[in-house]
């Protein structure tokens, strides 16, 4: 009981505060021209689930082997695992994105802006699981190898029953949230026009000029993606406690 | 209950004085895109200048009002007049009916034409060629190139790019078979690129687009006092005086090209 109050006392201050906040602004809302347009919204809904989908699963991979490379005993893996996870964290995904499309992608010819999209949003998320897993191996203590070591297990085996299991609680997490976050920076690849969610909604504002139509449902889509991903991660952190 | 009108009462207070300042506006607030020389550029310090300024100037002389330019993308001219955070919108923006939709604009002060950027490959020597189906057809994302292209264009594939130099670059790398844009635009696209890009420089539509002074609907009279400036602008050679400051070699080649003018 009250927890339903709570929520709907909160529902009614933000409604309360949006309902002021779009009083002032004086601006008249045209939704029927936006509603004549909802295919593209459902259509870039969709691509922007197929991206992210795919990014998502070749960002685990490519963050999985740059975790390996940073502690690798190759110094040049190393070097260069440590030089990508910089500059890629260190430098904007819109320079990324143009670099990598107009430079790198045209030099390959590479062409499908969308296989383009996803790669360069792999890449870009990569550097970050590679950091969140780098991050949980590094966090199991000592003695922990140290009782593979005395089991007799070889590397490989410490690592495949002992590390990881404990790794992975401290991973999943950190993970989904990364996850959730791959979806809202897949909005930049507009800038190349691949035609996910943000391309279309601005496409919709740009044949109708009703901005805030358009760019109200472009939020209420993402938050529709982000928000189970967000209920879930909560989830995952309970049980890591138990 | 006691929460809600405590919430409200804090809100009106709060947004009092937004209100209050927009209601005594006297300055005349005029909105463009600071992208599209000499039209509406900046110079090195990042003080706004170009025909559409010096328009803007004299349009505030004559109304007897100071100006403020509002530096806004293009995409967001409109809404930005919408909202009443400008005024006016003198932007080399050509009046379409869409647009007529939303806002009110002015006579005409000025006309172009679209036209086509593409490169040696691709074959294109008209317009009838890019209406194919394994097309693709560049356009700067809210220009009526793009709005051009989604209705007359409707077999080609439409790439929807926020910035011009995107677009010319895809028609550079032949990812894109075209870039539809004004005229100037164009023939200055491919001076810079005259290896890489072909110039289609004759109007691909029977009547030029005109370009007029955005403004919100229902102000007829800010409206008569705007047409009245551009009549007089028009007579007394105020657009041939700022076409000869800005565009002299860009005219007389205009004129060499067989292609009309600007003014």
């Amino acid at each position: 009981m009250v927890y339903i109050f709570n929520f709907i006392l909160l529902f009614a201050i933000i409604g309360l505060f949006f309902y002021f906040m779009f009083v002032g602004t004086a601006y008249n809302f045209n939704w029927q021209s936006i509603y004549e347009y909802r295919q593209m919204f459902i259509d870039g809904f969709f691509t922007t689930i197929y991206i992210s989908f795919f990014s998502l699963i070749l960002s685990f991979f490519i963050g999985l082997f740059f975790a390996y490379g940073q502690n690798s005993k190759i110094i040049l893996l190393r070097f260069f695992s440590r030089f990508y996870v910089e500059t890629i964290r260190g430098t904007p995904l819109l320079v990324q994105i143009l670099i990598f499309f107009y430079v790198v992608a045209a030099n390959i010819g590479l062409n499908n802006r969308y296989i383009a999209g996803v790669l360069i949003l792999a890449i870009f998320s990569g550097a970050y699981i590679s950091e969140i897993i780098r991050a949980a191996i590094f966090s199991i203590s000592k003695e922990q190898y140290e009782t593979g070591l005395s089991l007799g297990f070889t590397p490989f085996q410490t690592y495949q029953y002992i590390i990881f299991p404990q790794a992975y609680k401290r991973i999943l997490p950190p993970l989904t949230g990364q996850f959730a976050s791959i979806i809202k920076d897949s909005s930049l690849l507009s800038i190349i026009s691949v035609n996910e969610l943000t391309m279309n909604a601005q496409e919709v504002n740009s044949y109708t000029f009703s901005t805030l139509e358009s760019y109200i449902p472009l939020a209420i889509g993402y938050l529709l993606l982000t928000y189970p991903i967000s209920l879930y991660s909560r989830r995952l952190e309970k049980k890591m406690k138990d | 209950m006691l929460f809600k009108s405590l919430i409200s009462v804090f809100l009106a207070l709060l947004l009092n004085p937004i209100f209050i300042n927009a209601a005594n506006e006297k300055p005349l607030r005029v909105g463009m895109e600071l992208q599209y020389p000499p039209f509406e550029m900046s110079t090195k310090d990042g003080t706004p200048s170009g025909i559409s300024v010096d328009l803007a100037k004299a349009l505030g002389k004559y109304l007897g009002r100071k100006v403020i330019i509002e530096n806004i993308a293009w995409d967001g001219l409109i809404p930005s007049l919408k909202t009443k955070k400008i005024d006016i919108i003198i932007s080399s923006m050509t009046i379409t009916n869409q647009r007529k939709k939303v806002i009110d604009f002015s006579i005409p002060y000025a006309q172009s034409n679209l036209c086509i950027l593409t490169n040696p490959t691709s074959g294109v020597k008209s317009i009838k060629d890019l209406n194919q189906k394994d097309k693709v057809v560049a356009v700067k994302k809210g220009t009526t190139g793009h709005l051009y292209a989604v209705k007359h264009l409707k077999k080609a594939r439409i790439l929807v790019l926020d910035k011009e130099s995107s677009a010319v670059l895809e028609v550079i790398q032949k990812r894109a078979d075209a870039f539809i844009y004004d005229q100037l635009t164009i023939y200055r696209d491919w001076e810079k690129h005259k290896k890489t890009t072909v110039a289609l420089l004759q109007p691909i539509t029977k009547n030029p687009g005109y370009w007029g002074i955005a403004l919100r609907k229902n102000e007829p009279e800010l409206k008569a006092k705007i047409n009245n400036f551009i009549r007089k602008a028009k007579s007394d050679g105020t657009f041939n005086k700022l076409a000869n400051k800005y565009l002299k070699n860009v005219k007389k080649k205009f004129i060499e090209l067989n292609i009309p003018f600007f003014f």
